[in-house]
This record gives C-alpha cells, structure tokens and sequence, in this order.
C-alpha cells in the first residue's frame, strides 16, 4: 500500500511536467505585431528648410515651429497607410527698406514675411524590415491638401491671403523600436514636401525639406 | 478602435490650431511705423518754388471732421516746414500766393471687417455650416494714421475750382501721439520722396 501511495505521488508530480511539455510554446511564436495588422501614432517635431523659388523670393529661414501627428494602419505585408496632420510656421523678418507698389506708391516698412500652413495628408509607407526589428527604414508617399495663410506684414499692416492648396510629398524615414515586441518607440524622417500656391512673392508654391524626430506608440 | 483614433484627432486639431501667434507684436513703435507716399506722375516739382503751410490739423473721425491745433500738431507741421526748406523751397505766408500748400490730417477710422471663414467654402457649401461654424465673421477695428497732403495752388483749376493733390504720405502704426517720434516720422515720410527735392 505505501509503495502504492508513493507511485501515485510519483505519477501525480509528472502530471504537471507532461502538461508543461504538451502546452504551446508562447513565447516562440511570433509576436502579435507580426501576426495581426496593428495601429500607430507617431507625433513629429520637424526642422523646415524652404527651397526653391519659395526659399529665393520669400522665406529661406529655417522653421522650427513645425509639428504633426500620424495615425497609421500597419499591414501584414510591407505596407502601411494612414493619414498626418500637420503645422508649420515660416518667418522671416526684413530690416526697414523703401518698397515701390504697383499703384506707383512707396512704402517704407520693416517687412515681417510669414506662411502658416496645416497640411492634412494620406500617406503610403513601404517599410523594408519585420514589424519587430529594432530598426525599421521606410519610404514614404503622401498627398493631400493644405490650409494656407500667407500673411505678409508692412509694419503691422498685412495682406493676408488664405487658400487651401493641394500638398504631396516623398520622404525616407525610420522607425527604432525601444524594446522588441514593445509598443513604443522613436521615428526619424526626412521629406520633401510640395503645395501649389501662386500669390505676390510666393509664384511656384511652398516647397521644403523637413527633417523630423518623433515617437511612436503602436497598439493591435 | 474608432473612438481612440477620434480622440486623438480632435486633441491634435486643438492642439495645432492652438499655435497661431501675433508675428508682429514684438515691433517697436518705431519698428511698426510704415510709411507710404505717392505723388501725382505728371507733376513738376522743379516748377515750384514757395510753399505755404495751414494753420490747423484737420481732425477726421469716421464720417465727423473738424480742425485742431494741439501742441502736437503743432510739432508736426512746424517739421514739415522744416523739411520743406531743406528740401529748397521758401515758406511764405498763405496770402502770398504760394506755389504749393501742405495740409496734414489726423484720421481715425473705425471698421467693421466682414471676412469670409476659409473653410466654409469647402464645408459650409455642402453641409450648411460646418457644425454651426459661420461661413463669415465681422470684427472691429479702429485704426488712426497721419496724413500730409501737398496741394498744386500754382496750377489750380479755377474753372472747376479744383485743386490736384500732386503728393501725399500716410504714416502708420505704433506710437504715433508720441511727440518724440513726431520729427523722425515727418523725416521719414519726406525722406523717401526724393524727387520733391529742388537742389
């Protein structure tokens, strides 16, 4: 009887051990961020270079007064889309100068040179690596429109001019995870963004280079 | 799902939106002054030689005018004078036939600005009022200026009792009831008009 007893505590102790054996192994299946389309949010800081004649003819000061949010649909595949909306703020201040009007007048003003712009997109990214890599490149194609404020100051007079403008842009980014299979982590990009718009000195629409730092939180 | 996403676009629209600022209040007084002039093409400023000053500000307030004479206006036209003597021209009293009469004007107008929303255009046409949002908006504002005036007494249309205004200068902006600014406005606003000049 008490080697009876001692058997069955034998066997009882194996039952668990053979449970264990037979359970799925979770953490060798792929994380959920593989396995399941998941989302993103990704808030941007950016540094704006203006270029072309929008640079030449009527800001080519660096903005740092620019930020936007994403939120983002990652697929299984090795594409994302979504959509970001933004804020820009372009200023340039000119020393006091004699300007001659159409009207023949002349104006003798310091000149304040501002472009506000709120840029609303929807973007298409490819990006290069698994959805758990710690880092992930990405290209990115965006369009969309833009509210825009042209404000250009004489002194404190302004002619202010207000449109909403088709935007797009291309941009070359990367995503670095903080922690593998974690919901967190950092976003940097660089992108070429383009919005037609034709008034005074701006004739061939507001171009920039901006280069961003962000952080993300993705969710499934 | 949704109402996450919804969340965080409403608090994004807030908080972009809520980045507007004034990009001018950091000017001086000095700095927000703005200066514009203009004159009649086909008149010759060589051809006149005296000029003669009125005796009083003409004082316009919305649709009221009248005439003042504050210490002030005083300063103001004492500079013009000044600056039209440098310029070459002698100042001689009103009564001596001068070639040209310069008036100056202190104009204060009030504005009620209708400004058309933006985005109505795009949402209000379609939905009636994006969520109630006005497709216009009226503000107020009320805005004084200087004005000096030159005035051709030489060539004067008696006929249809007209006389033509063959220069004029507006100064603008901040600090304009500062009577140490007075001089340097009036220098401003015939500085920059150098083909008033006889020398």
């Amino acid at each position: 009887m008490k080697k009876l007893l001692i058997a069955a505590f034998l066997f009882a102790g194996m039952i668990p051990v053979y449970a264990q054996e037979q359970a799925p192994k979770l953490y060798t299946l792929p994380s959920p961020y593989d396995r399941y389309t998941h989302y993103q949010v990704t808030a941007r800081y950016t540094a704006a270079i203006p270029v072309g004649s929008f640079s030449s003819n009527y800001i080519d000061k660096t903005s740092f007064e620019n930020y936007s949010i994403a939120l983002e649909w990652v697929f299984q595949n090795s594409f994302s889309v979504g959509g970001e909306l933004g804020y820009s703020f372009f200023k340039k201040r000119l020393p006091r100068a004699t300007y001659q009007q159409s009207d023949g007048s002349e104006i003798s003003a310091i000149q304040t040179r501002t472009l506000t712009q709120y840029p609303i997109q929807a973007f298409v990214n490819y990006n290069f690596a698994p959805k758990n890599a710690a880092v992930q490149p990405y290209v990115q194609l965006s369009a969309g429109a833009s509210i825009l404020d042209y404000t250009l100051y004489y002194g404190i007079l302004a002619d202010q001019q207000q449109k909403i403008r088709p935007t797009y842009g291309i941009g070359l980014g990367s995503k670095f995870l903080f922690k593998k299979d974690g919901n967190f982590g950092a976003d940097i990009r660089v992108k070429y963004q383009g919005t037609s718009f034709d008034y005074e000195y701006v004739d061939k629409g507001v171009s920039a280079i901006n280069g961003s730092v962000g952080l993300f939180y993705r969710w499934w | 799902m949704l109402r996450k996403a919804s969340f965080l676009i409403i608090s994004a629209t807030i908080w972009l939106t809520s980045c507007s600022n004034d990009p001018v209040n950091d000017l001086s007084d000095l700095d927000s002054q703005v200066f514009i002039t203009n004159r009649d093409k086909s008149a010759n400023f060589k051809s006149f030689k005296t000029f003669s000053v009125s005796d009083s500000v003409t004082v316009v307030q919305d649709s009221r005018s009248g005439t003042a004479l504050t210490s002030l206006d005083k300063d103001l036209l004492s500079r013009i004078i000044t600056n039209m003597q440098n310029l070459g021209y002698t100042y001689v009293a009103v009564n001596k036939n001068p070639d040209v009469g310069l008036t100056a004007a202190r104009i204060t107008n009030t504005y009620l600005n209708v400004a058309s929303n933006p985005y109505s255009s795009y949402w209000g046409g379609y939905y009636g009022g994006f969520y109630g949002y006005p497709g216009y908006y009226t503000y107020e504002t009320s805005e004084s200026y200087w004005a000096i005036s030159m005035l051709d007494l030489k060539n004067a249309d008696s006929t249809a009792q007209r006389l033509n205004v063959i220069w004029d200068a507006q100064i603008r902006g901040g600090g304009l009831a500062n009577p140490d600014y007075i001089d340097q406005m009036v220098d401003s606003a015939f500085g920059q008009s150098t083909y008033l000049s006889l020398k």
